[in-house]
């Protein structure tokens, strides 16, 4: 169905939960949506799994993450130790994507990703490894928590007290920075409050400091004196400016528009009347993002046509996708570099706007640069990775037959790569260049497992840098 | 009742074109709708800046010489250049004996030299000077470019800016901003790699990618899907004019051979391909001559001559220098008083040069005077800022107020 112009879309409907019915059954095609919006994409197994065990004990998963993650938290801290004590973003960004493709609780993952660019804050400011794990690390524990205590516990974070200023807003020298991004950026919008509101609410956190790498409150810099903010007038100090900012009626709309950013759709505008009840229900449930999160992915409007492939995949969801549908086992590190030219250096968005996504991840460098990458993962020629990412060895162990024919194992790379939705014309495409590659020539000594492997790796490939791909 | 961005923007701008780009906000529309060069459309000539660095701190003192002060000859006792050797501008400015080629330049009206470039209280260390002219910010946090923030408010479908780098060279501060610039190397860096065991096996693989990139069947969100299939046949348009033009491109003239002359002829490469990237960076190091200057200062100012001359010529050559302009900096120029090793210290203002079809040619402003030195460091007259932001509103067509959060008065630097 083609996006017609005008979309009505009732609310009632959109966020009750999906039931699959013989008109909208149960795919593998949505469980391959599910699994790249709500983790790093589905490998083979867990296509299979969620296909047969539905909707809902798929989510139910998704949001509980699998078994060990008391555990996997514990190795991901003793991992980080020696390098949040040093200087090397490099090992920090390689340590964040380790920690994203091992993780039990892909979701958890998603989210902090999520935070991170909603409180976007860089290194490039900061210039403190240990300061931006431990925002990763409090975005992480919050990731699927209580927004309220999220946004608390932010503005005391010491990386946001260096990024935004804070350390240098004083009694009678106030910085207005955190203030106003606190309001536009991380709870309301613009048009929610004015000029005044942020000149007042600056004056709240005066003292606000670090000491130690950690926040320290310094009386003799606070302005304790009366502050007029949003309507409301007392001796406010930060965190009551923080309070009234999530007592506003437009924070639980502001929060879930970029959910819906995130889960549902780049392209749809959602209107208030779509948005405001699931803000009602956040703002009943005391901001319990989990709850929102759930009542997203298993909503009828989730799995609609209107928002399938409605999303550019992001640089790290972009490789972390294809690196785990092939259970690679890749140096993270070489990873991290790859992902800069791509535009997604983490620890380090270009703004306190986060970075922009969706069609802006692409033009013709970053393009080009991504099937690239492609081909350095896949081909097992490329000395960063050999064949630690190898499609030829994944077919062998998932495919049940004896012996493929390349359109049987292109088949299956189709249906773990884009859930078989591609294109007819494609489709046809693919049978000519299996021809091809059948009747090409090989090199007198290469055996017959190693064509076999070698246009396998062809065929993935090719079907890595169709434009489906690009998409969540 | 909502809508895709798509199909509001279809309904208004049916049949511009407009919809390959369509997915951005409107205001994008608005605001650049006249800079937007199609990458798929040959004719859309867009202007070009060519940022040229001269890492270390160039001694602009014996760069742009205010020869008939005494002054100058007596703060360098080891150091000055013999008036006979000297390439004449004026009757009181030279250039350094190495620079023939950019007196040519001079001669054919396509050299423009601004004095005293500075800003206010100067840092004299590499870094922060450097970052300052990159970030075009006085106070730290130098968190992203001027030119990175300037590609951030111009068109996104053409891509982006190049850094032209030498080997293991980090993509500069002054490029970083929303739109992501890769740095190359050479050409090689921008094909697409395919499996192949031999070359005509990459190319059928090749044209198998190409041919997937658009599959016609747009699904059910085509407004997304349609621009993917757009940016990849604008991608594949690209890798393969580049391919075409690293076989077949001959300089029209030749180039000296140094990795700066080399980094320019590929920025010419790119320029011909008209890729549609609108900034290209380029660095020259090694302008940090505590000691014994003479010889590698003149070698220096030499390359960057005879580089910038034959890129300008090649440019002429092809009917190109008119839509180009060439901009070289320095982080800072050199102290006065030539010190004890035959070398020079950390400075202030400095020249800087502007080279193109459309420049307005000559000098712009006064030689900063010998006499009147700070910490015995040229003062400087014109914020560099200046600069920037007459090659941002004049050249470039973006606001500089949106660039520099600052206005700053323009300079003269462009003919009407």
């Amino acid at each position: 169905m083609f996006l017609g112009h005008y979309l009505a879309i009732d609310p009632v409907w959109a966020w009750s939960a999906y039931e699959p019915d013989p008109k909208s059954p149960w795919t593998i095609e949505k469980a391959g949506h599910l699994y790249r919006r709500a983790a790093w994409g589905a490998n083979w197994t867990e296509l299979q799994t969620a296909l047969k065990q539905g909707p809902r004990a798929s989510i139910d998963q998704l949001l509980t993450g699998g078994t060990g993650l008391e555990a996997f938290h514990q190795k991901a801290a003793r991992l980080a130790e020696p390098l949040a004590q040093g200087t090397d973003d490099q090992r920090l960004r390689a340590w964040w994507l380790y920690v994203i493709l091992n993780s039990p609780h892909p979701l958890e993952e998603r989210l902090t990703l999520l935070w991170h660019n909603h409180f976007a804050t860089s290194n490039a400011k900061v210039q403190n490894i240990g300061s931006m794990y431990r925002q990763n690390e409090l975005l992480r524990r919050h990731a699927l928590g209580n927004f309220d205590k999220l946004l608390h516990d932010v503005s005391e974070d010491s990386a946001m007290l260096v990024w935004l200023d804070t350390v240098a807003n004083k009694k009678g020298k106030p910085n207005e920075n955190y203030a106003r991004e606190l309001m536009e950026l991380f709870s309301l919008g613009v048009g929610n409050y004015n000029e005044t509101d942020i000149r007042q609410a600056a004056r709240a956190f005066t003292g606000w400091g670090i000491k130690s790498d950690r926040y320290h409150f310094n009386p003799d810099e606070h302005d304790d004196g009366q502050k007029t903010v949003m309507g409301k007038t007392s001796t406010f100090g930060g965190h009551d400016i923080v309070k009234l900012c999530l007592d506003h009626p437009a924070c639980a709309r502001f929060v879930v528009r970029k959910l819906f950013r995130y889960f549902i759709s780049e392209t749809l505008q959602p209107d208030d009347a779509l948005i405001e009840p699931l803000a009602a229900r956040f703002r009943e449930n005391h901001y319990d993002i989990k709850q929102l999160v759930s009542i997203i992915l298993r909503s009828n409007l989730f799995f609609s046509p209107e928002v399938y492939r409605a999303k550019v995949k992001a640089p790290v969801e972009f490789a972390v996708t294809l690196v785990h549908m092939l259970e690679g086992r890749v140096d993270s590190i070489q990873l991290a570099d790859l992902l800069d030219p791509l535009g997604q250096r983490l620890f380090a968005p270009p703004s306190v706007k986060g970075w922009d996504g969706g069609p802006n991840w692409l033009n013709s460098t970053t393009m080009l640069l991504r099937h690239n990458l492609c081909l350095a993962l896949t081909s097992t020629e490329d000395r960063r990775f050999y064949n630690r990412c190898d499609p030829a060895q994944l077919t062998r162990k998932h495919m049940n037959v004896a012996d493929p024919t390349l359109d049987q194992t292109t088949q299956f790379l189709a249906d773990l790569f884009l859930q078989g939705d591609i294109p007819t014309t494609t489709h046809s495409k693919f049978v000519a260049r299996c021809t091809q590659l059948k009747q090409q020539k090989y090199a007198a000594y290469w055996s017959q497992d190693f064509i076999k492997d070698y246009q396998t790796r062809a065929i993935a490939h090719l079907i890595l840098t169709l434009p489906e791909f690009q998409l969540a | 009742m909502f809508i895709t961005r798509r199909s509001m923007l279809k309904s208004v701008f049916a049949g511009t074109g407009l919809v390959a780009y369509g997915l951005d906000a409107p205001g994008f529309l608005s605001r650049t709708l006249a800079a937007t060069p199609r990458l798929d459309e040959k004719g859309g000539k867009e202007t070009i800046l060519v940022v040229v660095q001269l890492t270390g701190g160039n001694d602009g003192l014996n760069t742009v010489i205010p020869f008939s002060d005494p002054l100058y000859a007596s703060s360098r006792p080891t150091l000055k250049q013999k008036p006979a050797d000297m390439k004449k501008l004026t009757k009181e400015i030279a250039l350094h004996p190495a620079m023939g080629g950019m007196a040519e330049l001079w001669q054919d009206q396509a050299l423009s030299i601004v004095q005293g470039v500075g800003y206010p209280n100067p840092s004299q260390s590499h870094f922060t000077s450097m970052d300052i002219w990159h970030s075009a910010q006085l106070k730290s946090p130098y968190s992203d470019g001027w030119l990175g923030r300037s590609l951030g408010l111009m068109n996104r479908g053409a891509g982006s800016g190049y850094h032209l780098a030498n080997k293991g060279e980090a993509s500069p501060l002054a490029l970083s901003g929303p739109v992501k610039c890769p740095s190359i190397t050479s050409l090689t860096d921008l094909e697409l790699h395919t499996i192949g065991q031999n070359g005509s096996d990459r190319r059928k693989q090749r044209e198998s990618i190409e041919q997937n990139s658009v599959s016609g069947n747009a699904g059910n969100n085509s407004a997304l899907l349609d621009f993917v299939q757009r940016t990849a046949t604008g991608t594949f348009a690209t890798v393969n004019r580049l391919r075409e033009i690293a076989k077949q491109y001959q300089p029209k003239v030749p180039y000296p051979e140094n990795g700066l002359a080399e980094r320019l002829k590929l920025a010419a490469q790119l320029i011909d391909a008209e890729i549609g990237s609108r900034v290209y960076y380029v660095e020259q190091d090694g302008y940090d001559t505590h000691a014994d200057q003479a010889a590698s200062h003149s070698r220096l100012l030499g390359e960057l001559s005879s580089s910038l001359t034959a890129f300008y010529k090649d440019l002429k050559a092809r009917g190109q220098e008119k839509r180009v302009l060439i901009l070289t900096f320095s982080e800072f120029g050199r102290r006065v008083k030539e010190n004890g090793s035959q070398g020079t210290d950390h400075g202030a203002a400095a020249p800087v040069f502007l080279i193109g079809g459309k420049v307005q040619p000559g000098l712009i402003g006064d030689h900063p005077r010998l006499d009147r030195l700070d910490d015995g460091n040229l003062k400087h007259h014109t914020d560099f800022r200046s600069i920037y932001a007459t090659a941002l509103d004049q050249w470039l067509g973006v606001k500089s107020l949106e660039v520099l959060k600052e206005q700053f008065k323009p300079v003269k630097l462009i003919k009407a």
